[in-house]
């Protein structure tokens, strides 16, 4: 079927185990998505658990100062801190459609995992989140977070011992319990159906920013913007929009210490077309074509591959796809503190960082939206840490 | 002819099952991968599955992840693996060669280089476990294009169900029948439901089928014995090459000793 690639990116590299188990997601998916009942529960548990909509708030300091209209979409204000509770809340109640009774989930910063954990404990499901040794001692608080909520977190001990490695473990798992698990993927990657029902059920950022735009401006923005590590907040900023030929996409990838130092998760900017995690998409990869480790400040875009109709949108180009440091990101975080009062996640202080720079070539009357994917409450240690290394603190 | 169909061929001609080993290529290190690999062909060994080492072999158990990834960090690539088998080939070793690899790996190298490599250095078969049969035309078209090719292995499993007839209607070589199930619960049910699931299997197959189920001994696969035409041992030889220090002896005893049990039992 022509729908599990966007160009010559997706598809379903998975083992057999999983191609019956694939099969019956997909059947499942369509049919939920053609029935409105589901779509009414889908929109309540939005409505009325996670509290959306999130405002579209117009960052008056932010835009004096650089220049142009800038428009926050507010995903920070979403229960549990981050946009990645839209999707938890669609495939849950794609599984509980399944009679699944359990899911399991992969985390690398643990957002993800606790999202995941709280739709299991919402639906009364049992629930294991599989992680890598080394975010688990870097992401103690969400440890304890999944936990309290019920969850089991698994210690993944295997290859880098990351977010790539918890992933392999949750498909292993998934391969061999999927009888009665149903396994959550966190962001727009994974094999077919995966990206297409994480984009449709995190397209409510944009159809509601769109919305609110135009009865704010009575038109179409200028520029949407979103950072990328997988690619699932950006891809539920674009969505709506991608069919809207005058509006420029624009995503947002982690630089890490920069490009040209090798320690970046940059998948777009300097990988080339690969195969992981049951995609075909763009992947950081070495000179044997193994996966390299991505680094990132943010733990959330510290991942080498991107979801496939990303990579689509950036061949075929429609999206533009821009990389932003650790040092301009954390800059860009402090800035959003001091002018407008918010505590930016680190993540989506990529997108805020080259927003000030997009803005310097934009004029008054112009405008861009900007998803702030989560809040950085899950990021003061790191801030602390950071800046104190710095020395802007103290 | 390639010589996997040749070799199983002449094991069914004699009445026997055939036994294949799985190792990762490359340890302890290069030139003692390619004495084991003789060593096992001197004892009869009827194919040899070499592991490509792959940063995320999503679909390989504990065992085979950590001896991929001890080889990864002792260097050993793809390039240095077709060498082994170019040097073991020119000392005269004729034992059918399957690789077992991620598509990535494959893609990453270049599928038409990495297919006319494999014809020069004489590479029989290909096991890509995530490259299922909706996305093999991709490869199956290189393969097919070229004289002398490699077989491209099809794999089923216990869920595989009503998909079984289709994977395995231009399948070549053998089929890999793999599970996820552990065989070390030896209960009856176990062996009742191993036993449907093969029948089934080679019910449709015309090709001999080699079932890989986490097997160590050859008694392990007596209560299915006919229904197969052989098996394969992937996770417990890395063990006892580990434990034995990849010693060449180990490897040649475990083979014919497998190779007798298995064939001496009614």
């Amino acid at each position: 079927m022509s729908d599990k690639y966007y160009g010559e990116f997706g598809g379903q590299y998975v083992a057999e185990t999983l191609m019956n188990t694939l099969a019956e997601l997909e059947r499942a998916f369509e049919e939920a998505i053609a029935d409105p009942k589901f779509w009414e529960e889908y929109h309540y548990y939005l409505r009325e658990y996670v509290g959306r909509e999130t405002p579209l708030y117009y960052a008056k300091r932010l835009s004096d100062k650089y220049g142009t209209k800038i428009y926050l979409k507010r995903e920070d204000l979403n229960h549990t801190g981050a946009h990645k509770i839209n999707n938890v809340i669609g495939q849950i109640l794609l599984a509980k459609r399944m009679g699944k009774t359990k899911v399991i989930a992969e985390t690398g910063a643990g957002q993800h995992g606790v999202a995941t954990a709280t739709g299991a404990a919402l639906f009364n499901m049992a629930c294991k989140v599989y992680m890598g040794e080394e975010d688990i001692e870097r992401q103690h608080l969400n440890v304890m977070r999944m936990e309290m909520l019920g969850a089991e977190v698994v210690s993944v001990h295997s290859g880098s011992n990351t977010l790539k490695d918890a992933t392999n473990e949750a498909i292993r798992t998934w391969a061999k319990e999927a009888e009665d698990t149903f396994y959550v993927i966190g962001s727009a990657v994974g094999p077919h159906p995966y990206p297409k029902m994480v984009k449709e059920f995190q397209k409510c950022i944009s159809v509601e920013a769109k919305r609110q735009f135009m009865e704010k401006e009575g038109r179409l923005p200028d520029v949407v913007m979103a950072c990328v590590g997988g690619g699932s907040n950006s891809i539920g900023m674009f969505a709506d929009f991608i069919d809207e030929p005058s509006v420029e996409l624009i995503g947002v990838e982690a630089a890490g210490m920069g490009i040209e130092t090798g320690k970046h998760a940059s998948a777009m900017a300097l990988g080339r077309p690969g195969t992981l995690h049951g995609m075909r998409s763009y992947l950081l990869q070495d000179e044997d074509g193994n996966v390299q480790i991505a680094h990132s400040i943010s733990a959330g875009l510290d991942y080498p591959g991107v979801g496939p109709e990303h990579a689509y949108l950036r061949d075929s180009g429609r999206a533009q796809y821009v990389s932003i440091t650790d040092d301009e990101a954390m800059e860009a975080l402090a800035e959003l503190c001091k002018l407008e009062g918010i505590i930016p996640a680190i993540e989506s202080a990529h997108a805020l960082a080259y927003a000030f720079k997009r803005a310097k070539t934009m004029t008054p009357d112009q405008a861009i939206v900007l998803c702030l994917s989560g809040r950085g409450d899950k990021d003061v240690h790191t801030i602390e840490s950071y800046f104190s290394g710095k020395g802007y603190l103290n | 002819m390639n010589r996997i169909e040749e070799r199983l061929q002449q094991v069914k001609e004699r009445g026997e099952k055939a036994f294949i080993t799985y190792m990762t290529a490359g340890l302890p290190d290069m030139q003692g991968c390619a004495d084991l690999v003789k060593a096992q062909w001197e004892a009869q060994i009827d194919v040899v599955e070499l592991g490509i080492p792959f940063s995320d072999p999503v679909a390989d158990g504990p065992v085979i992840q950590a001896s991929s990834y001890k080889a990864i960090k002792q260097g050993v690539n793809l390039r240095k693996v077709f060498d082994m088998v170019a040097q073991l080939r020119a000392d005269g070793c004729e034992v059918p060669l399957v690789f077992m690899m991620y598509f990535n790996t494959v893609t990453y190298y270049g599928k038409e280089a990495f297919v006319d490599k494999c014809i020069e250095v004489g590479v029989d078969g290909l096991i890509i476990p995530d490259l299922p049969y909706e996305e093999q035309k991709q490869l199956q078209d290189v393969l097919d294009a070229k004289a002398g090719a490699p077989i491209l292995i099809q794999l089923v499993t216990p869920v595989s169900g009503d998909r079984i007839p289709m994977i395995l209607e231009h399948a070549r070589g053998f089929v890999y029948c793999v599970s996820s199930m552990g065989v070390t619960g030896q209960a009856a049910d176990f062996h009742r439901d191993v036993i449907r699931y093969l029948e089934q299997v080679k019910s449709v197959s015309r090709i001999p089928v080699m079932m890989g189920f986490g097997i160590r001994t050859a008694a392990d696969v007596v209560p299915m014995k006919h229904t197969i035409d052989g098996c394969i041992v992937g996770s417990h030889f890395i063990n006892l090459m580990e434990e034995n220090g990849y010693s060449a002896e180990a490897a040649r005893a475990y083979v014919e000793t497998f190779k007798r049990e298995m064939n001496d039992r009614g």
